[in-house]
């Protein structure tokens, strides 16, 4: 039986913006993918859980509250302290040009600001996930 | 003989190592080897736990009842394990997990731990992954195990192999009998519960449930009345289930013959298919068969012969991954 990628599209905190989030959701099982999608204002705590229970692969937060620099902090020192830090970590949603550097900084493995075609965030999980 | 990496793997799940009992659940999902052989470690010390089916049309309220139900056992002390299993696509062999979303109160309960699984097109229904699952949840320390199935068909038959008890969730809007006679969901189905009793008729539509259980099917099978949404009628289910739980659970010796036949069919159909699939010949039949120089019933009939003939019948076995 062929592997199959399993990734969880998480909502941290206040934003309350999910369309995004499940249009992506709904291109990766489109694409053959098995992807879980948290809902909306999980705590980081709730994704790490979520992500341990179901044994993603791919964790993808979307962020549109522009707390992404907070947040993805917390999931990347949380991910360590828990040894799960082979789990792969993409942000996207309202994601500013000059945040993007930082963020690959702290291990994250793709950047998707909004606008980014699915294609692209398709090929990048399916290399993410070759290594 | 048990690898030391099985061994060691094993005791982690023992003591209550959540990250590899969830790997370990992959493993089998995967159909790798180790997983098998950590499954070999922990099975002889399973069969405690009280498995619970649930199964039922989509949108029937499977979820909600569940998670009240999840979280009622929680209030009498027991840890319980969820296995929530939604159809993976035909067309793109992909799945999108919804279930969690409508376990909003069990997934915020740090003991309960919730898997989502994907159905995957085994042949053999989705027994053998939820079965792995199920004892690696229970060497967790889970008591209770709740395993979610969707729709009709193979997968519930499926998951009547696979529990102690099976709940079939009903709504007043229904159809007729002949509606629940093809649906085989009150074939299987130990419980019945009728929820969203909050709909317009919902206590006719019992009442007919009613005659047509002791009636048609001469079943004793208790009617269970709910309105999930409200909590109402879900500790009339728990007194039932524990009721169930209390009288023992017995290995049906007859469930486990069918559950190992469906694993073989599993192994050996799913693996028979993917060869004939790839021998080119099949190809060259099938056109035949297009242009009715052939029909089906010799096709099958040779492709087996020569198949068989050719000693490749060993192909068709367990392979090593």
């Amino acid at each position: 039986m062929e592997k199959k990628i399993k990734v969880l599209i998480a909502k941290p905190g206040l934003d309350g913006h999910d369309r995004g989030a499940k249009v992506v959701a709904l291109a990766l099982k489109e694409a053959g993918m098995e992807v879980i999608y948290t809902g909306l204002h999980k705590t980081i705590d709730q994704i790490v859980n979520i992500a341990i229970q179901e044994d993603v692969d791919i964790i993808g937060l979307s962020i549109m509250s522009g707390a992404h620099i907070p947040l993805t902090r917390k999931l990347m020192e949380k991910l360590r302290e828990k040894g799960i830090q082979d789990k792969k970590v993409f942000v996207g949603g309202v994601i500013p040009t000059r945040d993007i550097e930082k963020l690959k900084e702290m291990g994250v493995k793709g950047v998707f600001p909004g606008g980014t075609p699915i294609d692209e965030i398709i090929s990048a999980i399916k290399e993410a996930q070759k290594e | 003989m048990l690898n030391e990496r099985a061994k060691i793997l094993a005791e982690k799940i023992s003591s209550g190592d959540e990250i590899t009992a969830s790997r370990v659940i992959s493993m089998i999902e995967n159909g790798e080897d180790i997983g098998f052989e950590v499954l070999s470690a922990i099975y002889p010390s399973t069969g405690r736990a009280f498995r619970i089916g649930i199964t039922g049309s989509p949108g029937s309220g499977k979820s909600t009842i569940i998670d009240r139900l999840a979280i009622s056992y929680v209030k009498i002390g027991k840890k319980v394990g969820i296995i929530a299993i939604d159809p993976t696509s035909i067309k793109s062999k992909g799945a999108l997990f919804g279930d969690r979303l409508r376990l909003k109160s069990a997934e915020k309960v740090e003991g309960i731990f919730i898997r989502s699984m994907a159905h995957r097109g085994f042949l053999g229904g989705i027994a053998k992954a939820a079965l792995g699952a199920e004892c690696v949840l229970e060497a967790l320390g889970k008591e209770i195990i709740i395993v979610e199935s969707v729709g009709v068909g193979q997968t519930e038959l499926s998951i009547s192999l696979i529990s102690d008890v099976v709940v079939t969730v009903l709504t007043p809007d229904f159809g007729d009998e002949i509606q629940l006679m093809k649906a085989n969901l009150l074939d299987i189905g130990d419980v019945v519960v009728m929820n969203k009793m909050d709909l317009k008729g919902a206590e006719e539509k019992a009442k007919d449930l009613t005659t047509y259980l002791y009636d048609i099917k001469k079943e004793n099978l208790p009617i269970i009345k709910t309105i999930a949404s409200r909590g109402e009628g879900i500790e009339d289910l728990l007194s039932i289930l524990e009721e169930k739980r209390k009288k023992g659970i017995g290995d049906d010796k007859k469930k486990l013959k069918e559950l190992v036949l469906a694993f073989l069919r599993e192994e050996l159909m799913g693996n028979l298919e993917r060869l004939i699939e790839e021998d080119p010949q099949f190809d060259e039949l099938l056109k035949k068969v297009e242009k009715r120089n052939l029909d089906p019933y010799s096709l099958a009939k040779t492709i087996l012969t020569s198949f068989f003939k050719n000693g490749r019948a060993e192909e068709c076995i367990w392979k090593k991954k």
